[in-house]
């Protein structure tokens, strides 16, 4: 029994966790944890209490204590957190268990009896040394990736993307003449297209990038930028696949957002009931920061979470 | 032609040079490793033709590669690397593996396509894929 403060033993066997609702359709829900936030090793250890003895052994094969802590981080936020809805009274974050689809996306492995369906709930998680993230949605897909935004790219931003973008996106990138400006564009674009891929559970190989262009829809020049006064069609991102042209493409839509001043997080989530006249359904995000058994905050317009894009 | 029964021979040497002759021609100059393949006609794989300077068996390639990994990540002289480390276990995120790619693209001149580069999880991974699209030249 620990001697600790009480408030250990009042997670000592069960560890608390804030229920939640599950999402609404067309709601997104996003949690996130900086890493750096967190510091007492008996919390690290309780996160990693919950995880499967796969994610453990993958956690400690990571090379150096803040890749460990990060990759231990990213499966204790995404354990927790599937957790909080409550599915039903048997789950808990440890017993979750998880599989990959066919071309590697993780998924929840519902554990379920006869009598009792699972909600059709989706998440995705994306990590950097300084953030992890896990969106959540209902009967919807959902893709998302962070990245730092003063992140370096060792290669020519151009090149790159001369390399791995289609020509519209380079086109775009080209006509960025200060190359501050360029590169953060450039990261912001890697965020929708990677949210985009990972939405549709295929991953790099399976959607390679020059396949598909993402461009802000009705002022493609500004970018992904907060316009002034826009409306919402103003500020809508849009995706067009050469290999599925229409029909396949308009069932995405796209949130971009800055995240706690120092992150670009993209979000890509299928639109239901997509029709031409349907275009603008807006779209609910609720964002949270959390670190798991300690605290919650709710950070929705607070700001932490400043929409770029998409709202 | 004499037939070649051995597919690898390794000289490894701390001095500054070694050259060696076989059917006439000079194969490769290296300060301290010179890996040479050799298939069983005794052709070599690759030449490239901006220096004569055949595209080597693993260690060299692995060595190469290595140190791509290690720009990239800006790993520590101290992060240990070995050829089945893998990238993701380095802190590489899928921006990182696609300009480590990029950077193997531009060393090794060759093209990776899309479908392969998921394949490139680590160093030897990354190695046996460039001796492969190398050979093929």
């Amino acid at each position: 029994m620990k001697l600790h403060c009480f408030q250990r033993a009042f997670f000592h066997s069960s560890p608390s966790l804030i229920p939640v609702q599950l999402p609404a359709p067309m709601e997104t829900h996003l949690w996130y944890m900086k890493p750096s936030e967190v510091k007492s090793e008996s919390l690290l250890k309780e996160y990693l209490d919950i995880l499967s003895p796969c994610e453990r052994k993958n956690v400690l094969q990571m090379g150096g204590e803040e890749l460990r802590k990060s990759a231990l981080l990213a499966r204790a936020l995404v354990r927790t957190t599937i957790a909080r809805y409550q599915i039903n009274s048997e789950i808990t974050p440890r017993s979750l268990k998880f599989r990959k689809n066919i071309h590697g996306k993780p998924e929840v492995e519902w554990q379920y009896s006869d009598d009792w369906h699972p909600p059709s709930l989706h998440f995705n998680i994306s990590h950097t040394s300084s953030l992890v993230a896990c969106g959540v949605t209902v009967n919807s897909q959902i893709g998302i990736d962070v990245e730092e935004k003063h992140r370096s790219i060792k290669h020519n931003v151009l090149s790159f993307a001369r390399r791995y973008f289609s020509e519209h996106e380079v086109q775009f990138l080209a006509a960025i003449s200060d190359p501050q400006v360029q590169r953060m564009e450039f990261i912001k674009l890697w965020t929708l297209k990677e949210a985009y891929v990972k939405a549709l559970g295929k991953g790099f190989s399976g959607a390679p990038f020059k396949t598909f262009t993402i461009r802000s829809k009705s002022v493609p020049e500004e970018g992904f930028n907060k316009l002034e006064g826009s409306s919402l069609k103003a500020s809508e991102i849009v995706v067009d696949s050469f290999d599925n042209p229409t029909v396949l493409t308009s069932n995405w839509q796209f949130l971009l957002l800055e995240l706690a001043n120092s992150h670009y997080a993209a979000i890509c989530t299928e639109k239901h009931g997509a029709s031409e006249g349907d275009r603008n359904v807006p779209v609910k995000l609720t964002v949270w920061k959390t670190i798991p058994f300690l605290e919650d905050e709710c950070v929705s317009g607070t700001d932490a979470v400043k929409t770029i894009c998409g709202l | 032609m004499a037939a070649v029964s051995a597919t690898c021979v390794r000289f490894r040497t701390s001095s500054a040079q070694l050259s060696i002759r076989a059917s006439n021609q000079i194969i490769g100059k290296s300060a301290s490793l010179v890996s040479l393949g050799w298939t069983r006609t005794g052709v070599f794989p690759c030449i490239r033709t901006s220096r004569l300077q055949i595209c080597a068996a693993k260690a060299e390639t692995v060595e190469k590669v290595s140190e791509i990994v290690r720009k990239q990540l800006a790993l520590s002289p101290e992060t240990a690397l070995t050829p089945q480390t893998k990238f993701s276990e380095l802190g590489a995120d899928s921006l990182d593996t696609v300009e480590i790619v990029m950077g193997l693209e531009e060393e090794f001149n060759i093209s990776v396509e899309e479908e392969n580069s998921e394949n490139i999880t680590t160093i030897q991974e990354a190695a046996d894929l460039i001796d492969k699209l190398c050979d093929k030249k």
